[in-house]
C-alpha cells in the first residue's frame, strides 16, 4: 500500500465563540504516506491539537478538506474512526474503571467478542508494562501510567493510522524512551503514525519527516535532516561548523531567534 | 455491533459507575422518602382514608407515592457524570470510536432506568408500612416500574441535553433545578378537580401531571387504560423528542 494515509488540503478551523472568532488552523496542507512516523511540531497554541481533532473527526472543518486511510473525513466519519487510533493531550479516561475494563470495553466497542477483547486487553496491558495494575481503578494511575493506558486503548483494532497528541509530555526520561520504543515498534508493524510534540528530541530520533507549524500556518516541512541541511546553507555556515540542531530549525521557523529568546530574558531580567 | 449492544456495553459500565459511587446514591433515596413521611404525616389526618373518596379506601400515603417516586426519577446524576466524562477527556475517546452516536446517549440512559427501578422497588417496599398496597396487581406493579423508569430516562435525557450543552457541572446542576418546578405544579396534594383553577389550569399543561395521574392510578385502581393511555403517552412524545435532540447534539458538538 503506497498511498497517503493523511491528506490535507486547505484546512482551516474557527473557533467561534462569545469573546470573538479564533483563527487557529489557516490552510494547512499535509501529505503523509503510509507506513511513515510524522512528526507536527509547533509553539503551544500553534493549532496542533486543533488539527488532530480535525482529523480524528472531533472537530468539524470550517474549511477545506481531509482524507484519513483514503476516507474523507467529513464524509464518512464512522469509516475513519474505524481506521484510526487516537491518543489526545489530555488522557482520556475514565477513572472509576479498572485499566483492564477500559480497553475491554473500548475492544467491544469496535466489534470485538467479549473473549477476543480480554485477550486482546491482556495482550495490550503486557505490551505497555500494566499487567501488574491492571486491575485497579484508573483514579489511582500516576501520569506515565495514564499516558500508557491511552495508548494501549488507541490500539485495540489495530489501527491504520495512530494519532498520538503529545505522548511523552510529563513523562520521566525512562518512561519517555519506552514511549519512543513502544511507537518504533507499532510502526514497524505497519501502523502509520501521526505525532505531536514539543520536544525537538523526540522529533529526530522518531520521526521520518516532519512540519513545523506556528500560528495555524506551516512553516516548514520536510526530513529531520533536508530541514537541517536548508539552514545551514541558508545561514552559509562554514564547513567546519557542527550541524545546526533540530531545536535551532524550529527556532528559526517560528521566528524566535536564540538571539531574540535571550534578549527577552535580559530585558525580563533588566 | 449493533447501536443496541453498543448500548448495552456503555450501559453496563454506567451502572458499574453508579455501584462505585454508592455516596451519590444515597440522596436520590433519602429525599423521596423524606417526603412521604412528612407529606403523610402533616396531611394524613386531613385525609383519612374511610371518608376520603379519591384514596379509594387507602392512606394518603398511598396517594402521595407517585410524588416520591418521581422525584427520586429526577436527579439526573447520569448527566453529572456525563459531565466528568467531557471534562476527562472520556467522551472525546467515545466520541472517535465508531460508537453509534445514539448508543453514546442511550448507554447512560438504560443505566438511569435500571437504577429508577431499583430505586421504585426499595420505595414501595419503604411505603408498605404505610399501609399502601398496589391495587392493579402484578400486571400494574410491573407498569408502575416501567412508567417510572421511563420518566426517569426522560428527564435524564433532558439533563443530559445541558451537560452536552454547558459542559459544566455547576450548569447542569442548576439548570435541573429549572425542570424542579414541573414536578410540583402537579396534582400532588389532591386530584386535579379539587385544586384551585389558576392550578387545574397550570396542571393540565403539565405534562408530568398525565404521568403522576398513571402513576397513582396504578397504585389505587384497577387498571385504567385512558389513564395510563395518557402517562405513557407523555413519556413516549417526550422521549422521542429527547433522543432526537440528544442525539443531534453529539452530531454537532465540537
Ligand atoms: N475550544 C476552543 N475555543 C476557542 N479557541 C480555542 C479552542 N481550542 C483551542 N483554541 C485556540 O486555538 C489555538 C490553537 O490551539 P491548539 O490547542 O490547537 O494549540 P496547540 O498547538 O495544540 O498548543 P499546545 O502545544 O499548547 O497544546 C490557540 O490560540 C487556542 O487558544
Ligand atoms: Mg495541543
Amino acid at each position: 500500500m503506497n498511498a497517503l494515509a493523511i491528506e490535507a488540503e486547505g484546512l482551516v478551523k474557527q473557533y467561534r465563540g462569545r469573546s470573538g472568532t479564533v483563527d487557529a488552523v489557516r490552510g494547512v496542507d499535509l501529505n503523509v504516506s503510509a507506513g511513515e512516523v510524522f512528526g507536527f511540531l509547533g509553539p503551544n497554541g500553534a493549532g496542533k491539537s486543533t488539527t488532530v481533532r480535525m482529523l480524528t473527526t472531533l472537530l468539524s472543518i470550517t474549511s477545506g478538506t481531509a482524507r484519513v486511510a483514503g476516507i474523507d473525513v467529513a464524509a464518512d466519519p464512522d469509516a475513519v474512526r474505524r481506521r484510526i487510533g487516537v491518543a489526545l493531550q489530555e488522557a482520556g479516561l475514565d477513572h472509576r474503571q479498572t485499566g483492564r475494563e477500559l480497553i475491554v470495553l473500548q475492544a467491544r466497542l469496535f466489534g470485538s467478542s467479549a473473549a477476543e477483547a480480554s485477550a486482546r486487553a491482556q495482550e495490550l496491558l503486557e505490551l505497555v508494562e500494566l499487567t501488574e495494575d491492571a486491575d485497579r481503578r484508573v483514579k489511582g494511575y500516576s501520569g506515565g501510567m495514564k499516558r500508557r493506558l491511552d495508548l494501549a486503548s488507541a490500539l485495540v483494532h489495530r489501527p491504520e493510522v495512530l494519532f498520538l497528541d503529545e505522548p511523552t509530555t510529563g513523562l520521566d526520561p525512562a518512561s519517555r524512551l519506552s514511549v519512543w520504543d513502544e511507537v518504533r515498534r507499532i510502526n514497524q508493524r505497519g501502523t502509520t503514525v501521526f505525532l505531536t510534540t514539543q520536544y525537538l528530541e523526540e522529533a529526530d530520533q522518531l520521526c521520518d519527516r516532519l512540519a513545523i507549524i506556528d500560528g495555524g500556518r506551516i512553516v516548514r516541512a520536510g526530513t529531520p535532516s533536508s530541514l537541517k541541511k536548508e539552514l545551514r546553507e541558508r545561514l552559509r555556515l562554514p564547513g567546519d561548523a557542527p550541524d545546526p540542531t533540530l531545536d535551532e530549525v524550529f527556532l528559526d521557523a517560528t521566528g524566535r531567534t536564540r538571539e531574540r529568546v535571550a534578549g527577552d530574558v535580559q530585558e525580563v531580567t533588566a | 455491533m449493533t447501536a443496541l449492544q453498543q448500548a448495552d456495553l456503555l450501559g453496563r459500565r454506567a451502572v458499574r459507575e453508579s455501584l462505585r459511587t454508592p455516596e451519590a446514591l444515597a440522596p436520590t433515596l433519602f429525599i423521596p422518602v423524606f417526603f412521604l413521611v412528612v407529606n403523610f404525616g402533616q396531611a394524613g389526618e386531613i385525609f383519612p382514608s374511610d371518608s376520603t373518596p379519591f384514596l379509594y379506601g387507602q392512606t394518603y400515603a398511598a396517594f402521595q407515592l407517585p410524588s416520591s417516586l418521581l422525584l427520586a426519577a429526577s436527579f439526573g446524576s447520569a448527566a453529572l457524570y456525563l459531565v466528568e466524562d467531557i471534562e476527562g477527556g472520556y467522551f472525546d475517546k467515545l466520541r472517535a470510536a465508531p460508537v453509534s452516536r445514539g448508543a453514546l446517549v442511550l448507554g447512560r440512559l438504560l443505566a438511569e432506568g435500571l437504577k429508577t427501578a431499583v430505586l421504585t422497588v426499595a420505595l414501595i417496599i419503604i411505603a408498605l408500612p404505610f399501609g399502601v398496597t398496589i391495587a392493579s396487581g402484578p400486571a400494574g406493579f410491573v407498569l408502575l416500574l416501567v412508567l417510572t423508569s421511563l420518566w426517569g430516562i426522560v428527564f435524564t435525557g433532558f439533563m443530559q441535553l445541558i451537560a452536552l450543552k454547558t459542559r459544566s457541572a455547576a450548569a447542569t446542576n442548576s439548570g435541573g433545578l429549572v425542570f424542579f418546578p414541573l414536578l410540583f405544579l402537579t396534582p400532588n396534594f389532591v386530584p386535579r378537580d379539587l385544586l384551585t383553577r389558576p392550578m387545574e389550569i397550570a396542571a393540565t399543561l403539565n405534562p408530568v401531571t398525565y404521568v403522576m395521574e398513571a402513576l397513582r392510578s396504578l397504585i389505587l385502581q384497577d387498571l385504567q387504560w385512558d389513564v395510563l393511555g395518557r402517562g405513557f403517552g407523555v413519556v413516549a412524545a417526550f422521549g422521542a423528542l429527547m433522543l432526537f435532540l440528544n442525539v443531534r447534539m453529539v452530531r454537532r458538538y465540537d
